[in-house]
């Protein structure tokens, strides 16, 4: 019965005998150099891999010491030797390094001497493979290289334990260490004296193992005991096998951004409290308002409501001149009353929540006209169009156009028929309402003195009022994203306008 | 319409004047409690000392209640009376108070007032309004059972 390849191979070629069978197999073999060594390291075979490799032809090499491939920083250390009791002690020996051709050049090579003996167990010399890991150095030692090159991150490797293995140039210009202080130690060193005691070092270490990575941030120390704000991310390294094997950290200095981080939190933290603050004293003035519309009025309610009471119970006791005091008493409450109501509009407007939807303007302008009782008498003219919508808020741009409203009808010539204009119109995506009278006028120099609170320009006699209204209307639109003005001549009339963006123009643009 | 008194819960005394006085000027004459304070207000629909004698001191028909009150709030007054099992819970209650702020009348509201107005500034509108809670609270609505109701109606539904 037929076993194995080598039976056949022996079939094949039935001259040969197994001990030269392998010695072709291994002649044959290129890509490793494959020879053996007498115990005292003296070279006996040679394969053609050997000689591709080295350079050495079988003739020349056969009966020399190996120590010839080994550099002279090797051989300073006796390393040829030294790798032989190795192999002899534990039956194999392997090692990564440069070795030497016989041109002199160097090549990164794996190698493998294994120990040799019979049967019987006598020592007859040892096995040496050797590769050639040149390409695949290469490939590591650029890696290496970038990393080493790489100055903004501290990048470093870690050995199970966390102690350091390897250091780049990044690593010693962000935590002050040179390679050579730092190599061997703990990573540790690194972390503030808290971050020590709370272990922050081993949960690290363990967060990364267990999940692959770890990423962080926080106050590391340099050598010189200052202090950093890093970001980190430490990854687990693992062999094909899984086997844990080290950490590599990549540090960043994050300290600017730190900074930066922490100063807009302070403008924040600041930002709110005073929001906190500008809360609280409105709570406050709501009180106050609150106090003002419940208990200041109650005094006055009982002035005019006592004071009706005598004109309408004891009319008889009173002469013309008590009936006139008692008349002077009752407007003089229904204007402190009317004072009270618009200081507290001014305080609603001025404070509420305003929320902006798109309203139609014809709509306000006819609630307007519906709540000053004005309009049918034919002195009111109104010119708005049905389609023009503006984000504001319906019932503040009625008291708005209220105010307007009431101060052109009551600013009037005497002897003139009052009329009254309320029109529309849209340019450059804005809606100018103007409310036009052909009343007294407003001179130049007063045409900004009418916007501010309490602020009259005639007699009480001649025109009531409280001098808020206009204070009203220019708080009101400006809380709602308008503006407002007043183009005006002494005699002729005034023009008061708002002007708010279109918030849809509807069929009008169309129409144009 | 009904003989029962309103219930004027009134602390400050020329309100309480210048609102009897319009009660007074109605067409016809109308018994009128005044209690000034939410304790003696809790104590008088819960028939306490001195209050205990319901035909002196009957259940009124109407509650005018003021929010701003000395010891126990309206709102307090107002929660209390909602509170209550015996029946007393379904009193018709008008606050009559001069807080014209949207957060006290949502609270009031909330809370179960029937109706909500605002003491009037001008002295005639005090006159039309309270002619208005009378031909209304007094003759148009049908007043409720204040007495017993309630607790038969509970027990009944968690038989």
């Amino acid at each position: 019965m037929a076993k194995a390849t080598p039976d056949v191979a022996l079939r094949a070629a039935p001259e040969l005998q197994p001990p030269d069978v392998f010695r072709l197999l291994v002649d044959s073999v290129t890509d490793y150099a494959i020879f053996m060594l007498d115990p005292a390291g003296l070279i006996c075979t040679w394969n053609s891999g050997a000689e591709r490799m080295k350079g050495y032809p079988a003739k020349e090499i056969i009966g020399k010491h190996f120590s010839v491939f080994y550099t002279a920083p090797d051989l300073a250390l006796d390393k040829p030797n030294y790798e032989l009791k190795l192999a002899m002690q534990d039956g194999r020996f392997e090692d990564e390094g440069w070795r030497v051709r016989k041109d002199g050049s160097r090549f990164w090579a794996n190698v493998v001497i294994t120990r040799i003996c019979d049967k019987q167990g006598r020592h007859l010399g040892f096995g040496k493979i050797t590769r050639d890991l040149s390409e695949r150095r290469q490939s590591e030692l650029r890696y290496r290289l970038l990393i080493e090159g790489v100055i903004d991150y501290a990048i470093f490797s870690m050995d199970p334990t966390g102690r350091i293995t390897s250091w780049n140039v990044g690593a010693e210009r962000l935590k002050g260490y040179k390679a050579e202080e730092i190599i061997g130690k703990h990573f540790s060193n690194f972390y503030t004296p808290e971050d020590r005691a709370s272990e922050l070092p081993r949960r690290v270490l363990e967060t990364a193992a267990a999940n692959g990575h770890f990423e962080g941030e926080g106050w590391r120390v340099r050598k010189d005991g200052t202090r950093f704000w890093a970001s980190v991310v430490v990854t687990a390294l693992r062999d094909e096998a899984g086997n844990l094997y080290g950490f590599s950290k990549v540090t960043r200095d994050n300290t600017e951004r730190k900074k930066l981080m922490d100063e807009l939190q302070r403008h924040s933290e600041e930002l709110e409290l005073q929001v906190r603050e500008r809360e609280e004293s409105n709570a406050e003035l709501e009180s106050f308002a609150y106090s003002v519309s419940h208990d200041l009025r109650a005094p006055l309610r009982a002035i005019a409501g006592f004071a009706q009471a005598l004109q309408e119970d004891c009319a008889a006791g009173l002469d013309e001149t008590g009936r006139d005091y008692l008349h002077e008493i009752t407007s003089a409450t229904a204007r402190m009353n009317a004072l009270v109501q618009d200081l507290l509009d001014y305080g609603r407007v001025s404070r509420i929540n305003m929320p902006l939807e798109s309203v139609k303007l014809a709509d306000v302008v006819a609630e307007a006209i519906r709540q000053a009782q004005q309009g049918d008498d034919g002195m009111l003219q109104v010119d708005v169009p049905s389609d023009i919508c503006i984000y504001a808020q319906s019932q503040v741009l009625t008291q708005v156009l209220l105010n307007l409203l009431s101060n052109a009808f009551k600013f009037q010539r005497k002897g003139v028929k009052p009329e009254v204009r309320i029109s529309a119109e849209v340019k450059e995506r804005r809606v100018r309402l103007s409310v036009s009278d052909n009343g007294i006028g407003i001179a130049p120099q007063h045409q900004e003195r009418i916007w501010q609170v309490f602020e009259r320009l005639h007699d009480r006699d001649a025109f009531p009022g409280t001098g808020i209204g206009l204070a009203i209307v220019r708080r009101a639109v400006t809380r709602m994203h308008g503006s407002c003005g007043v183009e005006s001549q002494i005699n002729k009339g005034s023009t008061f306008w708002i002007e708010f963006p279109v918030a849809s123009e509807g069929s009008l643009e169309a129409k144009n | 319409m009904t003989d029962s008194p309103v219930l004027l819960v009134e602390d400050d005394p020329a309100d309480v004047r210048l609102i009897q006085r319009a009660f007074k000027k109605l067409a016809r004459e109308l018994r009128v409690i005044r209690l000034s304070n939410g304790d003696e207000v809790v104590a008088y629909l819960s028939g306490e000392a001195p209050y205990e004698n319901r035909v002196a001191h009957p259940l009124p028909c109407v509650v005018l209640l003021d929010i701003k009150l000395p010891r126990r709030s309206g709102f307090e007054v107002l929660e209390w009376i909602r509170r209550q099992r015996s029946g007393l819970n379904r009193l018709p209650i008008v606050m009559l108070t001069s807080s014209r702020h949207s957060a006290d009348i949502n609270r009031a509201f909330d809370l179960g007032a029937n109706s909500y107005l605002s003491k009037p500034s001008i002295p005639g509108d005090l006159e039309k309004m309270l002619a208005q809670v009378e031909s209304y609270w007094m003759r148009l609505n049908e007043p409720p059972d204040l007495q017993g109701g309630i607790a038969k109606a509970f027990r009944d539904r968690n038989v």
